[in-house]
């Protein structure tokens, strides 16, 4: 039981020994891969998640059309006026604690590459790159819970390496509940950044936002949940999804920073240099 | 594969621009659903759902068969889309589209992960025999909202469904066939129904409910809520598109849950409908010696 | 867990001892910056390597510049709420308000009253003159496609390119029937941006006699090698040096999208005639089928040796952050000259990788 509730209710610790609003340790570099245009690599506990992306550059051979918008965003090609973003997820085997292999038709992962794609496609500046295709490819190489979430971050990392114009970071993060979904029970608690055995037994969503604002990007849940509960659960993902754009973001800035030192970046105007001449 | 026309950009921002009035091509309100019409079929398990434009039909059949090996208390239980050339020359038959993809994705997560139907139920021989039960959705003509379409055709058929009674007698199965025992109904636990709303403007601030096939593809981002009568969500998603308000998506399921209770009554009142249809006076009926007029 | 999975291992930091080898005023480097691209606004795509003048610098201490953390800005940071500035790339302005918020990470640039950012990498985006070595990717029905490392592939029409007979040949419908026997798929060509169009594609032409096919000699692409942003951007882009241990002549051509292309110097029988006093109308009429040619002519084992030591060099260069031009390429092959004479295999050593790099690297910056 992840949350086993005597003690719970007791020190309020969950079975890793985190509070409620606690996210788990995050580790991310950009630029992990040299040939890359831009590359990153992110763990959110044991969830550990690598991307490289390439563009944009001159899409493939043509895919057949996809009828249907979708959910708006990364469809209609090239041809529309706008970059395409294409998203390739390869599950390792060794991914989960059973070794399973993961086809390359599965719709699983085929449902959380279009999720990552049209997450991306909403946030980057794809009209600045008309004909074009930008390739995101996905290597999730650890799973412990917050999947869609981790390969959401480790994309927007690998964009904002590459180059690529956006309005804002795309961060995501999980969050469930500890009511059970028939029960009306006032006293459960929100959670902050779900494990994998958390996912498995609690009610439980991964949200995404864009940037510092409190717009929902990508908002999945797969599990029974009362409707009374979304308000809590959405709230504190939200948060948390805050809290891992200022990750991100120092991750980023860290980069810069000591790229500019070595010297391989100019060092550009200081923001408060800008004074009229 | 011939590619759909898209519309054209003077489509386009007609239909942004006559939303952005609160004005509907076909004159609905933002949040009014189609005609929608539920017909089932002779046979038990068939439902035609008719929303607007948009038809799904759905059968619902039975077979006996091995359980799977990790899962010896459990029956089967399998949900088949089949977007064909029928609805549109951009789907092709065993090609599956990414529109497919996610519309199987979103009634698997809808109907068989939130436990609509009792798959213990299912179980004949634990270990040895089991029912599977397999629901074939066809979408006949596609006019936009497949999804709540499709859903409401798979619950209704799975309620309308009887699988036929079966008996055991010291390690010996017996399946009678329906003439000479009546069929039974499944074991059904709750009906999820699924609310798609669509996105409209920079900021995805308008929010429309069962949008036409043009309106889909104007729309910038969509949402598809799935709940019960009980106010139960079975799942939500909202598989990017342009950012919407937190809040904004709060009032959504809210309003969803008042559509999905009209949906429930409806489908209730529908089995009842057909039940009676069927019935014809029940026992005493059967005994009548008068003949019909 | 059965498996450990470990975090990949960042690049070692170059030149760790040179981190105080900043400059100190935030101006002069901003005015370094300026005058090292000529002057104008520095777009994207262009990402210099470390200036010459910090090359020279020693190991003296300076003091951290201030603000260096706030040096680059990230994704969706507010640049600057002032509605005198105009925005130019890498900025967009948030809807309904006059900030200024940055699209990519990066560092600020300021032109007169332009504001841009430029990102830490790109792609290469063509610019009207850039000398570019491209290779040949589709052939189509009047023109070929050429990838030079941007968005979009280039393209270069048939009625951009010298056609032999003479410059001023008209072009016929054999020339389009035949467009395979100028540029096939894969050749590689070394060409001037003439025009962009609106989306921000080359169109490329090869009408002098210093463009065309490139042959006798091995391609490397600086970009995608861990570069700043592979371009390279000098005053010379196409030299010809004289190579050590008897090498004979070796052109290099760098392109400003980070291609670059080392070859045997063959004297062509245009120049021979050029340097013979030969008028331009002789030298139109001389333009031979042999420009077109993919036949390499006879390279000496010699001469091939000091190309493949020429790439290694620039490869170093990279790999280790240095700056790829003219003087750089020039230095750093002398400095690599005598790194293979000290070394037990004498001349034949041109293996340049790893710690090699990182010795030559750092005998150029302290020379």
């Amino acid at each position: 039981m992840p949350l086993d509730t005597s003690t719970y209710n007791l020190a309020l610790l969950r079975v890793d020994g985190r509070r409620w609003n606690e996210l788990r340790r995050v580790h991310a570099q950009i630029r992990t891969q040299a040939a890359a245009d831009g590359s990153s690599y992110l763990e959110m506990g044991h969830t550990k998640v690598m991307c490289v992306v390439t563009g944009p550059s001159e899409p493939g051979p043509r895919r057949g059309g996809v009828a249907g918008g979708g959910s708006g965003g990364a469809g209609a090609g090239g041809a529309g006026g706008k970059a395409e973003v294409v998203v390739g997820i390869v599950i390792a085997g060794f991914s989960s604690v059973d070794r399973k292999r993961h086809g390359r038709g599965d719709k699983r992962t085929l449902e959380l590459a279009s999720t990552v794609a049209n997450a991306l496609a909403a946030s980057l500046h794809t009209h600045l790159f008309p004909h074009s295709q930008i390739n995101v490819s996905l290597h999730v190489l650890s799973q412990d819970g917050s999947l869609l979430a981790a390969l959401i971050n480790a994309a927007t990392l690998a964009c904002v390496d590459a180059g690529i114009p956006m309005t804002d970071y795309v961060a995501a993060c999980t969050a469930g509940s500890t009511s059970t979904y028939a029960a009306n029970d006032e006293g459960a608690d929100p959670l902050l950044d779900l494990n994998h055995q958390e996912e498995q037994e609690l009610p439980g969503l991964t949200v995404a936002t864009l940037g510092e604002s409190d717009r929902v990007a990508v908002l999945v849940c797969e599990s029974r949940v009362q409707v009374s509960r979304l308000e809590g659960m959405l709230a504190v993902g939200v948060d948390g999804c805050k809290q891992m754009r200022e990750i991100l973001d120092r991750v980023v800035r860290d980069k810069g920073r000591r790229m500019i030192q070595e010297g391989t970046v100019e060092k550009g105007v200081g923001l408060d240099d800008m004074d009229v001449d | 594969m011939p590619r759909e026309a898209e519309p054209s950009l003077n489509e386009k921002q007609f239909v942004i621009q006559a939303l952005q009035e609160n004005l509907r091509l076909d004159g609905r309100e933002l949040d009014q659903y189609r005609p929608l019409e539920l017909t089932f079929g002779d046979q038990y398990g068939v439902a035609d759902v008719t929303l607007g434009n948009t038809r799904i039909l759905a059968k619902a059949t039975a077979e006996v068969t091995v359980p799977y090996a990790d899962r010896p208390l459990d029956g089967i239980f399998t949900i088949a889309t089949e977007l064909s050339p029928m609805t549109s020359p951009a789907f092709e038959v065993n090609r599956p589209t990414e529109t497919e993809v996610l519309l199987s994705r979103l009634l698997e997560k809808t109907v068989r992960r939130s436990g609509a139907l009792d798959t213990e139920s299912l179980c004949l021989v634990a270990g040895q025999k089991c029912w599977s039960v397999r629901v074939d959705v066809h979408a006949l003509s596609h006019d936009g909202n497949l999804t709540d379409a499709a859903c409401l055709a798979v619950v209704a058929a799975l309620r309308h469904f009887r699988k036929p009674d079966t008996s055991m007698e010291g390690g010996r199965l017996t399946v009678y066939t329906p003439a000479e025992r009546e069929p039974v109904p499944l074991s059904w636990l709750h009906s999820p129904f699924c609310v798609t709303w669509s996105f409209f403007g920079d900021e995805g601030e308008l929010a429309v409910l069962d949008a036409t096939w043009l309106e889909e593809q104007v729309r910038v981002g969509s949402c598809t809520i799935s709940l019960n009568k009980h106010g139960e969500i079975c799942q939500i998603a909202k598989l990017g598109g342009t950012p919407v308000d937190a809040v904004a998506l709060l009032q959504c399921t809210n309003v969803a849950l008042t559509k999905v209770k009209e949906f429930s009554d409806l489908v209730d009142q529908k089995l009842a409908e057909d039940l009676k249809r069927r019935d014809k006076g029940g026992f005493m009926a059967e005994l009548r010696a008068e003949n019909d007029r | 867990m059965p498996i450990t999975i470990l975090p990949p291992r960042s690049s070692r930091p170059i030149n760790s001892n040179n981190n105080s080898r900043l400059p100190q005023e935030d101006a002069s480097s901003s005015e370094e910056s300026d005058s090292d691209s000529g002057g104008g606004v520095d777009l994207d795509g262009d990402v210099p390597m470390r200036p010459r003048q910090q090359v020279r610098t020693t190991f003296q201490a300076r003091p951290p510049p201030r603000d260096l953390a706030s040096a680059v800005v990230t994704p969706g940071e507010v640049i600057t709420d002032d509605p005198q500035w105009m925005r130019g790339h890498g900025t967009y302005v948030a809807p309904q308000t006059t900030a200024i918020v940055s699209s990519v990470a990066g560092t600020v640039t300021r032109t007169n009253k332009l504001l841009s950012v430029r990102p830490l990498r790109a792609r290469y985006t063509p610019e009207v003159g850039d000398l570019v070595v491209g290779r040949v990717v589709e052939v189509q029905a009047r023109r070929w496609r050429v990838d030079v490392g941007s968005t979009q592939l280039a393209a270069l029409p048939l009625s951009a390119i010298n056609l032999p007979g003479g410059i001023l040949r008209k072009r016929t419908e054999t020339d389009e029937l035949q467009i395979r026997t100028f540029f096939a798929e894969g050749d590689l060509v070394v060409a001037e941006v003439q025009q962009l169009f609106g989306d921000g594609g080359a169109v490329l032409h090869t009408r002098s006699l210093k463009y065309g096919k490139l042959r006798n000699g091995v391609f490397v692409a600086v970009s995608g090698m861990g570069g700043g942003g592979g371009v390279v951007r000098s005053r010379r882009q196409v030299w010809t040096m004289d190579a050590a241990n008897g090498g004979g002549q070796v052109d290099v051509v760098l392109g400003v999208n980070g291609y670059v292309w080392i070859s045997k110097h063959v004297e062509t029988p245009e120049a021979e005639a050029t340097a013979a006093g030969g008028s331009i109308t002789n030298m139109e009429e001389s333009l031979s089928a042999t420009v077109y040619s993919s036949q390499n002519d006879r390279i000496e084992v010699e001469t091939m040796r000091e190309i493949a030591r020429l790439r290694g060099v620039v490869m170093a260069l990279v790999e280790n952050g240095l700056r790829v031009d003219e003087e750089m390429v020039i230095k750093g092959y002398h400095e690599a000259v005598e790194m293979a004479m000290v070394s037990p295999e004498g001349p034949d050593d041109i293996y340049l990788g790893g710690e090699k790099g990182q010795q030559l690297a750092a005998a150029l910056t302290g020379a």
